[in-house]
């Protein structure tokens, strides 16, 4: 008697699991939708250029961060997952800051034509 | 135990020595290369932004941000299905398994759909070509490359959809591998046809002068398109008639799992890209 009881117990915590991490996907879905309506109308704003690329900057990665570790699944999974992700990922913006950097020389600039 | 057993742990394997499933770390290995691969592309692009040649093409004058918000949006909501399509096979739940992974498709194929657009537009309207100007090189290679992604991620999950009908038992086993190569084909042509007709629709619109001449032109030159949709799609319809016990279920939950994440890459780069390649053009 006990079994079934706590086997049904333990299917209503899991149903109540997956309706909340339903709830949390279409929260975020609908969170990352407003981001980028911010993101739009954020370049249309009279503000100082460098607080605008700034805030642009700010806002994308709080988009990337939410569908890693969410939507991704990267918030549940082993810490190896997201260290491997990473070791990629700052690769390839050091990589990429590296290259606008070097291109920033004054050695580096278009000759005129 | 009961629960324990009733309860699969979908983040950790315990049959390998990292805890996590194979297939799962591949694809994460994969995505760190990917960020590299994507990391050159889109520095390439920003670098020549930084210095553009004298003479240039403005990108003011040629890209449209409200077809790419539009884009930015729909990726991001199949993004949401697909999230969705993995907790559906975590439960078992085969068909909406299905369903989420047919809106998926269906929202990768309008992702498409505004990159063709695009860059049609970009090319005969603006005279934006691959090779007349820097901005063409590297912003068709940057965003061709990410369509490309998004192209294989739709065919991958064509191929996932058509696979969660394999039966489970009888004489359909033996006969399952040359009729889902029919049932993928199908659901492929039934795709670009959709893109060829809603394309050819939005090309009548903007090209005629009013709404009437405009479906008179659309009707004469896609009715063949829209026939061959219309079969098509009969076909997917009847592919997918309910056959009995498939066999897919849970057991399956890491290969959608995986194909997931690959989607959310392709979201998670778009996301970098409509930031650095379009939006700070506007400031």
């Amino acid at each position: 008697m006990s079994s079934p009881s706590h086997s049904s117990a333990a299917v209503g915590h899991d149903h109540g699991h997956d309706e909340s991490k339903f709830q949390i996907y279409v929260q975020i879905a609908m969170l990352l939708a407003v981001i980028t309506g911010v993101e739009i109308v954020a370049v249309y704003l009279p503000f100082a250029k460098w607080i605008i690329v700034t805030s642009l900057v700010v806002l994308s990665a709080v988009k990337f961060l939410f569908v890693i570790f969410y939507f991704m699944h990267l918030r549940w999974d082993k810490p190896f997952c997201t260290i491997l992700f990473f070791i990629g990922l700052v690769i390839a913006g050091a990589t990429a800051w590296a290259l606008i950097a070097l291109f920033q020389a004054e050695a580096s600039l278009p000759l005129p034509t | 135990m009961s629960s324990h057993a009733a309860t699969i742990d979908h983040h950790h394997d315990p049959t390998t020595s990292t805890g996590i499933p194979n297939k799962k770390l591949l694809m994460w290995a994969f995505l760190a290369s990917d960020c590299m691969f994507f990391g050159t592309l889109i520095s390439t692009h920003l670098i020549y932004r930084l210095h553009p040649p004298a003479g240039g093409l403005d990108p003011k004058a040629v890209f449209s941000p409200e077809l790419t918000s539009f884009s930015t949006f729909i990726l991001l909501m199949s993004s949401l299905m697909m999230a969705l399509a993995v907790t559906a096979i975590q439960k078992g739940n085969v068909k909406s398994c299905r369903w989420s992974l047919l809106t998926t498709i269906f929202f990768g194929m309008i992702f498409l759909g505004c990159q063709v657009y695009e860059f049609q537009h970009f090319v005969y309207d603006k005279k934006m070509t691959l090779s007349n100007s820097l901005l063409g090189t590297t912003f068709y290679t940057l965003t061709g490359t990410h369509g490309c992604h998004v192209a294989i991620g739709v065919l991958w999950l064509v191929l996932m959809y058509v696979r969660s009908f394999k039966p489970g038992t009888g004489s359909a086993q033996r006969t399952w591998f040359s009729a889902q190569i029919l049932h993928a084909a199908t659901l492929i042509v039934l795709l670009l046809l959709v893109l060829k007709v809603t394309l050819g629709l939005v090309h009548a619109l903007q090209v005629e002068p009013g709404f009437g001449a405009a479906m008179t032109s659309f009707l004469k030159h896609e009715f063949l398109g829209i026939a061959g949709m219309m079969l098509a799609l009969w076909g997917c319809v009847w592919f997918a008639r309910p056959r009995g016990p498939v066999q897919f279920g849970v057991a399956n939950a890491i290969d959608v799992e995986s194909m997931g994440l690959y989607w959310h890459f392709v979201d998670i780069v778009w996301i970098v890209i409509f930031t650095a390649v379009y939006l700070l053009e506007y400031l």
